[in-house]
């Protein structure tokens, strides 16, 4: 594993974000400040949910998305496609890019880890229930992985290449590494990167199945508990958050500040790992993670904050705390936060909160975290407010083997 | 080494090709098939469908089981079947964990079939709904991930998950990696199975066609479904010439764009998915002109095929007349998320056979397309050295590869 070339010339101009902080950019930062999940009572009368399960998620605030989208395309939208579109609005805002903006050469590349759930669960529901004859054509439409990618394209009329990726957690950076290679090699001029998922019923019981969801024990309550002894598992999360990407040339041309820079990005993968779950390939991940920081020319001692995808699961963040003590190696981590514990797992909560603390934001100390795992030799930093970071490592390990980074440094 | 003409110093070479289809197991049974003329679309068993609006798909034959793997849905084991060729044929051992892999793969719906078999018990009895095991394979990503896992892939992994347009769009993903240096070898492809979920889905939309699908022909009704799987080993030509590795064609050129003009017609003028065209032949640094034949989308429904009429004719102009055209899908169908890659794969082996295959189908070709389809025999032509692919989905996502023959 090598990692992209440097990519200092893409820089981010703009970030929009739905979820359960509310609506924006502003809302989303302070929710980050704040450093506690806002977190709902997930639907249980559908009856999937079994006794003892979890029981929250992070639900996206959604009553200000009709006043996002346009009424004719909001009817015909999958609720992450609305989500989607959503945050596009906020971010092409934030990007000094509203109305009137050709989007003739803007890319979309989006990233999910389960696609459209609801549509999903109602069209099964039609074909294996009610028979095939009942499967809506609308629904099918939009159950496609793809979907609020290509509502995204329709609401503004970008025409440029539109692209989904599905790697489960990894999915957001690689998606924003698409992103700058499209820009890098001049298939767009701009990339909008989405990150989007929702919560429903049906998906968050299944994760529950799968022993992936936090839950109430004896240690305290329903909570993600990121690099913590007693983590039990991460919090659903829906939402998404776009960021717009372009060259430096062109956010100067015109006259807009990036928010920050991207500096390099890089993936690899750990085959140990099962289907369902993390692996044990520390060792390997971290030399990756060696490769790709020498490739892009930084030493580890010029980061100076790590945003971990850690997000409460057990293996998970085994996984992520000794791949990072792999790749340092003697040299001292630089503080770590690991923000799931507040937005939760999915939904672009994520990548929102790595590039605003990449780009200055202060974070609150990781959310759940209370006594450190003597396994790992890693704890999230619980001090005071640090100072802005010079150059902040997004780190991202997923279920099932992928994992991507990404280096980013104030604009 | 005998390098195609007017080679775009970016070329990825093609050392290695595998494919799981409606006519069998390998890129030989797929050439065969092609060859013959005969589609592969036909009566299916996947799964029961006296119910639906159709009766017809391309069914790919059972593949061998990989022991040691658990819970492997069909469309991993397509895969993985694909992906065993494809590294042999490139000389690359089964497990590449000394070498700079990444794998780029597309797919629409993953391990879609085996969860719907979860999705009846939990309908019926949501409490329940035993064995999550049975989701395991239930990711889009699945499939790409199955293949890292058994070859020790250690490099990037992503799946691209843009309905029918993924795997061309995971080509040019790793196209993209590839020329960057970002790894050595790139192994790409997609994989989907049949399913209820997209089998009803299209019917709903009337898209299917009761017969196996006529694509260009003035009849036709609709597209048909197929599944398999097809990967290719990609690598630099410095690579692969410093290994003495066989090239068995190139990629020269990737391209992408957006109709946004509708979530599933394309736009009627073709101008989306020209802009793809347009943007792969710049990669390859080819005109229009040096394209000798074309490999379409071609589903055989009645807008898709007039939307790449009307391409192929802002493209190619008055020569796309005479401009020998081909369908794939109309001998193994559609593998939706897969489609690009076996139509790849396809494309090449007419490389390396020197015959541009036909595209089965009854009944007359539209005569207002004004177009040359190949139909009945392979059409001879030896001399071919640029192609056309092209790929068209949902939401107007559009994407096309320019390919180029191997040395003699």
């Amino acid at each position: 594993m090598r990692g992209g070339d440097e990519s200092g010339d893409v820089v981010v101009t703009g970030l929009g974000v739905i979820g359960a902080f509310g609506t924006g950019r502003d809302a989303f930062a302070q929710g980050l400040r704040a450093g506690k999940p806002r977190l709902s009572a997930i639907d249980r009368s559908a009856g999937y949910h079994r006794p003892g399960s979890a029981r929250l998620a992070a639900l996206a605030e959604v009553s200000g998305l009709a006043a996002l989208v346009p009424p004719a395309l909001f009817r015909r939208m999958s609720p992450p496609a609305r989500l989607a579109v959503a945050a596009m609005q906020l971010a092409l805002l934030d990007a000094s890019l509203g109305s009137g903006v050709d989007h003739e050469t803007t890319g979309i590349v989006t990233g999910t880890a389960f696609g459209p759930a609801w549509v999903t669960e109602q069209l099964l529901s039609q074909i294996l229930g009610q028979g095939p004859d009942q499967a809506s054509p609308a629904l099918f439409t939009e159950s496609v992985a793809s979907a609020s990618a290509a509502q995204m394209a329709l609401t503004i009329r970008a025409r440029g290449p539109n692209q989904t990726l599905t790697q489960r957690e990894a999915s957001d950076l690689l998606a924003l590494a698409e992103a700058a290679r499209w820009i890098r090699d001049g298939r767009a001029e701009r990339v909008l990167v989405g990150v989007v998922e929702e919560s429903v019923p049906v998906l968050h019981a299944l994760l529950d199945r799968f022993h992936a969801l936090a839950r109430a024990d004896r240690f305290g309550p329903e909570e993600a508990r990121p690099f913590d002894l007693h983590r039990g598992g991460m919090l659903a999360a829906e939402g998404a958050a776009v960021a717009v990407l372009e060259s430096a040339q062109s956010a100067a041309a015109r006259s807009k500040r990036p928010l920050c820079r991207l500096v390099a990005h890089g993936a690899a993968f750990d085959p140990s790992a099962p289907a369902w779950n993390w692996g044990s390939g520390e060792a390997q991940l971290g030399h990756s993670l060696r490769t790709f920081l020498a490739r892009a020319k930084v030493s580890p001692s010029a980061i100076d904050r790590i945003v971990s995808g850690a997000s409460g699961a057990r293996r998970g963040d085994r996984l992520e705390a000794l791949t990072l003590r792999a790749a340092w190696g003697d040299r001292p981590l630089p503080p770590i936060v690991a923000p799931k514990g507040a937005t939760g797992e999915y939904g672009g909560g994520f990548l929102a909160a790595g590039l605003l603390a990449a780009a200055g934001e202060s974070l609150a100390p990781t959310a759940g975290f209370r006594e450190a795992d003597p396994e790992l030799g890693v704890a999230p930093w619980t001090g005071d407010t640090l100072a802005p970071p010079a150059l902040t490592l997004l780190t991202a390990l997923s279920s099932g083997g992928a994992a991507a980074w990404a280096l980013i440094a104030p604009a | 080494m005998n390098a195609p003409h007017r080679r775009a110093p970016t070329a990825i070479a093609i050392t290695g090709m595998g494919a799981v289809s409606g006519y069998g197991e390998g890129t030989g049974a797929l050439w065969s098939g092609l060859a013959s003329g005969r589609t592969a679309i036909g009566a299916f068993s996947r799964f029961e469908h006296a119910a639906y609006r159709t009766q017809v798909a391309s069914e790919a034959p059972a593949v061998a089981p990989f022991p040691s793997f658990r819970r492997l849905s069909i469309a991993d084991r397509f895969a993985l079947t694909a992906a065993r060729e494809a590294l042999a044929q490139a000389g690359l051992p089964a497990r590449l964990d000394g070498l700079e892999v990444g794998l780029y793969f597309g797919s629409s719906t993953g391990g879609m079939f085996e969860s719907e078999e979860y999705f009846v018990d939990l309908l019926a009895q949501p409490r329940r709904g035993a064995g999550i095991g049975r989701l395991t394979a239930q990711p889009t990503c699945s499939p790409g991930e199955t293949v890292a896992r058994m070859h020790g892939i250690r490099g990037p992994v992503e799946t691209v998950a843009s309905a029918c347009s993924s795997a061309t769009l995971a080509l040019g993903n790793a196209q993209a990696a590839l020329r960057a240096g970002e790894i050595d070898f790139a192994l790409a492809g997609g994989s989907d199975s049949l399913c209820r979920l997209t089998y009803a889905g299209f019917n709903a939309l009337r898209a299917i066609d009761s017969r196996a699908c006529r694509p260009f022909r003035s009849q036709r009704e609709g597209m048909s479904i197929g599944e398999g799987a097809a990967v290719l080993v990609l690598e630099t030509a410095t690579s692969a010439e410093a290994r003495g590795a066989r090239i068995l064609g190139w990629l020269l050129g990737t391209g992408a764009s957006c109709d946004a003009h509708h979530m599933t017609s394309p736009d009627p003028q073709g101008a989306g998915i020209a802009r793809a065209v347009a943007a792969a032949l710049d990669d390859a640094a080819l005109s229009p002109d040096a394209i000798d034949f074309v490999n379409v989308h071609g589903t055989g429904t009645l807008h898709n095929d007039a939307a790449e009429a009307r391409m192929l004719r802002t493209i190619f102009g008055e020569r796309a007349a005479h401009l020998p055209l081909t369908s794939s899908k109309a001998a193994v169908g559609h593998y939706l998320g897969a489609a690009g890659a076996v139509e790849a794969v396809a494309t090449v082996l007419c490389f390396q056979h020197g015959a541009v295959h036909p595209t089965p189908g009854d009944g007359a070709v539209d005569p207002g397309f004004g177009l040359d389809l190949v139909t009945g025999t392979p059409r001879h032509l030896p001399a071919a050295r640029f192609a056309l692919s092209t790929n068209l989905a949902f939401g107007g996502t559009n994407a096309a590869v320019v390919l180029g023959a191997g040395p003699a």
